[in-house]
């Protein structure tokens, strides 16, 4: 479903941000995407949807990443974005809620529907009519990925969802990425989240894979992790 | 708060007053757009001395204002810093047109004292009407108007994207001057010496987040052209409502009310 043949990317000539990343993902899979700060997650899933223009090929869906298919792959393609204060543009939650789904031609009354139901299942209907600029991080990044999800799209890609949650919100999130049968990529330094919610894991370093494998594998492996500035999931550390 | 902070504040007070509920909020753009242009050439075509039949005109602004819940004096604190500029306009023509047009017991009223007044009218009236417009009517519904008005695409969303960049602009300032006080406590403002740098940082600062906001749109199906379609409801008398206030303008323009009200009590 996803398929990236020696991905490469510099902002600036001296330093490699992606460099020659190859992998599949299938339909259907959780893939955690994991690393340390500036290792290359967020570049590597904006290049997904072509925010970036790297070397190498990308195909989502057999559909060949390129300024033509553009808007086929976003259609495809949600993407929650790091900062969620850029991912919010219109005045309202429901504003911005709709916005996408009429974009890609749903009629409002539909686009309407679907968003209040989103934002049921999420439990945020109280910021249905909000301001985005008056509510807090917190709530933004809840609407931002109701916001997402009211899309429709195939593949889900989350940048940190989980980092200005409190554990109520996150625990929300989590039920609700576990009911939702997606594919999924989160990039998060919350390895217990990615523990919750995902099966694969990539291990980026420096612009490069330098592991991919099951989730009970790469996040019990201490030294792997320590390697990479991360360390053991809170849950399986054990207190002593 | 700071300044940057207030005038950011401000701006989206606009978003907020467009979203709120009322029959002036419910017609739809296009309607409303086309209104307030024909009343502001109305207006405007007011010859210089006719006062009399000018002051009628405040009558529209004020039925829209409090229809639509917005209180009239709203729009004079947001607009006070344009407001002297209107009035300033019309500042000199005393100086010029000394013709004595009549008497008020011993005080000779010249033509250039009466077509100051007017001048001053017209641009009243002329910004209490857009800003009854803008305040009612949120940016993105006015730039769908203008492009069924045939205003070129890449004007409107020039037109829409500045808008919101002087928004995100300003929330960056304020950001960054909070930033700085709170390592600089015992200054008073920036310090010049960090000007060059506190203006380069802002500019790229609001650009990232410009493109940032860009790129979001552009992730959900943003292709250039702003295909907004309401989210709220629309009236379906807005084209009926426009045609009879224009219709009540045109009536107030060619037969002087005022002359007409004073002559049936005479
Ligand atoms: N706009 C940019 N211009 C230049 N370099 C950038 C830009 N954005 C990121 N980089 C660089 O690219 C590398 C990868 O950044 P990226 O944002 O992908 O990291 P990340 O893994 O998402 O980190 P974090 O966990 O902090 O979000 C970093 O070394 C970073 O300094
Ligand atoms: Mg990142």
């Amino acid at each position: 479903m996803i398929e990236l043949q020696n991905v490469s990317y510099s902002y600036s000539d001296d330093k490699k941000s992606l460099n020659s990343v190859s992998f599949k993902i299938n339909r259907g899979e959780r893939v955690g995407l994991i690393g340390a700060n500036g290792a290359g997650k967020s570049t590597l899933l904006k290049s997904l949807v072509g925010l970036i223009t790297t070397e190498g090929s990308i195909k989502v869906d057999d559909i060949t990443l390129s300024n033509k298919t553009l808007s086929e792959v976003r259609k495809k393609i949600g993407y929650v974005i790091q900062d969620s204060d850029n991912q919010m543009f219109m005045p309202t939650v429901i504003d911005d809620m709709v916005f996408g789904p009429i974009n890609y031609g749903m009629s409002k009354p539909d686009a309407l529907e679907k968003a209040t139901k989103m934002l049921e299942t999420l439990g945020i209907s109280h910021l249905k009519d909000r301001y985005n600029h008056k509510i807090s991080a917190g709530e933004k990044k809840m609407a931002s990925i109701a916001t997402i999800l009211t899309m429709e799209p195939d593949v889900l890609m989350m940048d940190e969802p989980s980092a200005a949650l409190d554990p109520h919100n996150r625990r929300v999130l989590i039920n609700m990425l576990n009911k939702i049968p997606l594919t999924k990529i989160i990039a998060s330094h919350d390895l217990d989240f990615i523990l919750d919610t995902c099966d694969r894991v990539l291990l980026i370093r420096d612009g490069q894979i330098v592991a991919d494998g099951k989730v009970d594998d790469i996040l019990t492996d201490k030294i792997l992790l320590e390697a990479n500035s991360l360390e053991l999931p809170f849950c399986l550390q054990g207190r002593n | 708060m700071n300044k940057a902070m207030e005038a950011s504040r401000e701006l989206k007070a606009m978003d907020e007053l467009a979203t709120l509920k009322s029959p002036i909020h419910s017609f739809c753009p296009l309607s409303k757009l086309l209104t307030t242009i024909f009343y502001i050439v109305v207006v405007m075509s007011f010859h210089k001395y006719d006062i009399v039949g000018l002051v009628v005109l405040i009558l529209f602004p004020l039925i829209v204002y409090s229809i639509s819940t917005i209180s009239v004096s709203t729009c004079f604190k947001k607009l006070r810093l344009v407001l002297p500029l209107v009035i300033l306009v019309g500042l000199f023509n005393p100086f010029f047109d000394k013709d004595v047009l009549f008497h008020i017991g011993t005080f000779a009223v010249t033509g250039g004292m009466v077509s100051m007044v007017t001048l001053m009218m017209k641009g009243v009236f002329s910004l209490m009407a857009s800003f009854i417009l803008i305040a009612t009517t949120p940016i993105e519904e006015i730039c769908s108007a203008m492009r069924k008005l045939f205003v070129p695409r890449i004007l409107v969303v020039l037109i829409l994207l500045t808008y919101r960049y002087i928004g995100i602009m300003l929330d960056e300032v304020a950001i960054m001057y909070d930033s700085y006080m709170l390592r600089a406590p015992r200054q008073n403002g920036i310090h010049v010496s960090a000007w060059g740098s506190f203006l380069g940082q802002l500019i790229l600062r609001s650009m990232d987040k410009a493109t940032s906001l860009y790129e979001s749109m552009n992730l959900r199906g943003f292709k250039g052209e702003y295909d907004y379609r309401f989210t709220r409801e629309k009236n379906r008398f807005s084209k009926l409502y426009a045609a009879i206030f224009c219709l009540l303008i045109l009536v107030c323009r060619f037969y002087n009310i005022p002359s007409l009200i004073g002559s049936l009590f005479t």
